[in-house]
């Protein structure tokens, strides 16, 4: 099956199928629909629950209907505490999970292309293995290279630092097999020789050529690895000691393990609440036009081999 | 992996004395052991509700079929621990009012309290399913919509049910990919570290429930990296372990003369 043409959407089933009389079909169609709707709900009540919830000061938070907004909105004095709390932490959080998140994106992406790229495109001898040893790092935990990682780092002082965290995320073992399976699909060789025979040198073809056709390859795996990194809490936790240096993740878990622990003053449910919101917001807003392309990234590896 | 053969005290070579000491410890296979149970009950509910719902949405029944693939696929944008933080507030009943509804009702002693140190693995299952549920799902209908068309059309031609098409048609062909979210759920329970902690921050569930809770504990409260090191790998080779065997199962069962096949092409 080729692999970049597979997103192929059927928008609509078409009419020769579904069976029985009208009646049938209808109540078919509704009873399914109720259950579509049913675990929607399920799916969307949390988060609207954030969306009410950060609204509430702390009194209301244990006082008023779950699910219900309160009488007086608390947004703007929630915001005020979040953003100023312990010397405004969470500005830092913020911009580091940005940065992070940017930097990784860019670099795996880059790094990604070109080994993907090269592995598809240039008969070496090393070709299987190398794809060998791509495939079987995906099949490695994360945590078991989460330990060694931190000793070797604590050994050249990488440790609480941006490029200790932007490092390794950069190597992204789906990102080079799934360039791989693209460029293979996308690029013609034919394509490529006529650069050559035209006398471009390889990397002019690759520049000139290559690059622009596997751009929407590019695209999807920035927002992959845009994503994952946003999202990743074991590596920064491990990484990371200092809280001007912790993404989004790390510190709002950091607030959270103080919510339990008595006399450590009032408890930040509001905050906590509010910067989980923060931190979801964008992705959620920005979901409706990036999902093809996720789905896409995520789809390629799955049915590629069928 | 080297660090793994050295003593915690001395940081000399000592063959695998660290090994032997991950398999006498109690704690942590009992962490692999609810985490296996945990991968058995949760994986089979959310692919087979992953299942369900790509095949109804792919069938002739459907209305807004793009709205609710789009909705579903919402939670993989939400970080893991936004996701814990979320629901672990939602499982709190003073947080909640709605746990405290059969209580009014005389239907039980107190409210509900999910995070309870009994329930609170059934908890992290609503949450995991919550997370990934419309993740496989996504892959499963991207899957479907590779069906050629003209395979259903003969099926249709032949009189299968719509119910026999999606079992009997479909489901067979996109087993690879359901076989692929299997795996990847697999490896991903194996791993269970953020749901835990954070619900252990906000309701105290233990901070040994998961192996990878204990290898963190070990290498960072209590600084024996090596240990970690030795528990980390038995984790990674216990995780190869079940991927390969739950391969080994299925491709047995699904193909039957895959070995007679080869020989032919």
């Amino acid at each position: 099956m080729s692999a970049v043409t597979f997103v192929r959407t059927r928008s609509k089933a078409p009419a020769y199928l579904g069976s029985g009389s009208r009646v049938a079909r209808r109540m078919k169609t509704t009873v399914g629909t109720a259950a579509l709707i049913v675990a929607a709900v399920y799916v969307i009540a949390p988060i609207y629950w954030l969306i009410v919830a950060s609204s509430k000061d702390i009194g209301q938070l244990f006082s008023t209907a779950t699910f219900l907004p309160p009488a007086h909105l608390s947004w703007i004095s929630n915001l005020k505490s979040l953003f100023t709390y312990e010397s405004g932490d969470f500005r830092w959080w913020l911009l580091n999970s940005v940065i992070y998140a940017t930097c990784t994106a860019a670099l795996a992406t880059s790094v990604s292309t070109l080994a993907g790229y090269g592995r598809a495109k240039y008969h070496f001898g090393a070709r299987r293995t190398v794809f060998g040893l791509v495939v079987g790092s995906l099949m490695v935990p994360a945590t078991a290279l989460v330990v060694p990682l931190f000793l070797l780092e604590h050994d050249v002082h990488l440790t609480n630092t941006y490029e200790g965290v932007i490092l390794p995320l950069m190597v992204y073992p789906f990102g080079v097999y799934f360039m791989s399976i693209f460029a293979a699909d996308a690029v013609p060789d034919t394509l490529i020789d006529s650069c050559r025979i035209d006398g471009a040198s390889e990397l002019h073809a690759f520049w000139k050529v290559g690059r622009p056709i596997l751009m929407p390859g590019r695209v999807t795996l920035f927002l992959l690895s845009f994503i994952g990194t946003w999202n990743n809490y074991f590596l920064p936790l491990v990484l990371l000691g200092s809280e001007t240096r912790f993404p989004l993740s790390v510190g709002l878990s950091a607030w959270s393990s103080d919510l339990m622990l008595a006399g450590a003053g009032q408890p930040l449910y509001p905050e906590v609440i509010l910067g989980s919101l923060i931190s979801v917001l964008p992705m959620l807003i920005l979901f409706p036009f990036l999902q093809k392309y996720v789905a896409r990234g995520l789809t390629l590896g799955a049915i590629a081999g069928e | 992996m080297v660090l793994s053969l050295r003593s915690p005290l001395t940081n000399a070579y000592t063959r695998l004395l660290n090994y032997r000491t991950v398999f006498g410890e109690g704690q942590y296979w009992s962490g692999v052991i609810r985490m296996a149970y945990f991968g058995a009950v949760q994986v089979s509910v959310m692919i087979g509700l992953a299942i369900l719902v790509a095949l109804f949405l792919d069938g002739p029944y459907c209305r807004g079929r793009r709205f609710f693939a789009l909705i579903y696929f919402m939670p993989f944008a939400v970080p893991g621990v936004i996701a814990a933080i979320m629901w672990g507030f939602l499982l709190t009943p003073d947080l909640d009012s709605a746990l405290k509804v059969p209580h009014y009702l005389g239907l039980a002693n107190g409210p509900i309290t999910p995070l309870d140190y009994r329930l609170s693995l059934y908890a992290i299952m609503l949450i995991v399913t919550w997370e990934f549920t419309g993740h496989n799902m996504t892959l499963l209908l991207t899957s479907l919509t590779n069906v050629p068309h003209q395979v259903l059309e003969a099926g249709k031609v032949d009189g299968c049910s719509e119910f026999a098409i999606a079992t009997r048609i479909k489901l067979p062909l996109i087993r690879r990919t359901v076989i692929f979210t299997i795996i990847l759920s697999i490896i991903g329970s194996l791993q269970l570290f953020t749901e835990p902690v954070i619900l252990n921050d906000i309701a105290t569930i233990g901070n040994s429930f998961t192996p990878n809770q204990i290898i963190y504990n070990t290498a960072f409260s209590f600084g024996n990296e090596q240990l970690a090191a030795a528990q980390s790998v038995v984790l990674a080779a216990i995780t190869i372990l079940a991927t390969v065997v739950f391969y080994g199962l299925v491709q047995r069962k699904m193909d039957p003369f895959a070995a007679g096949r080869g020989v032919i092409k």
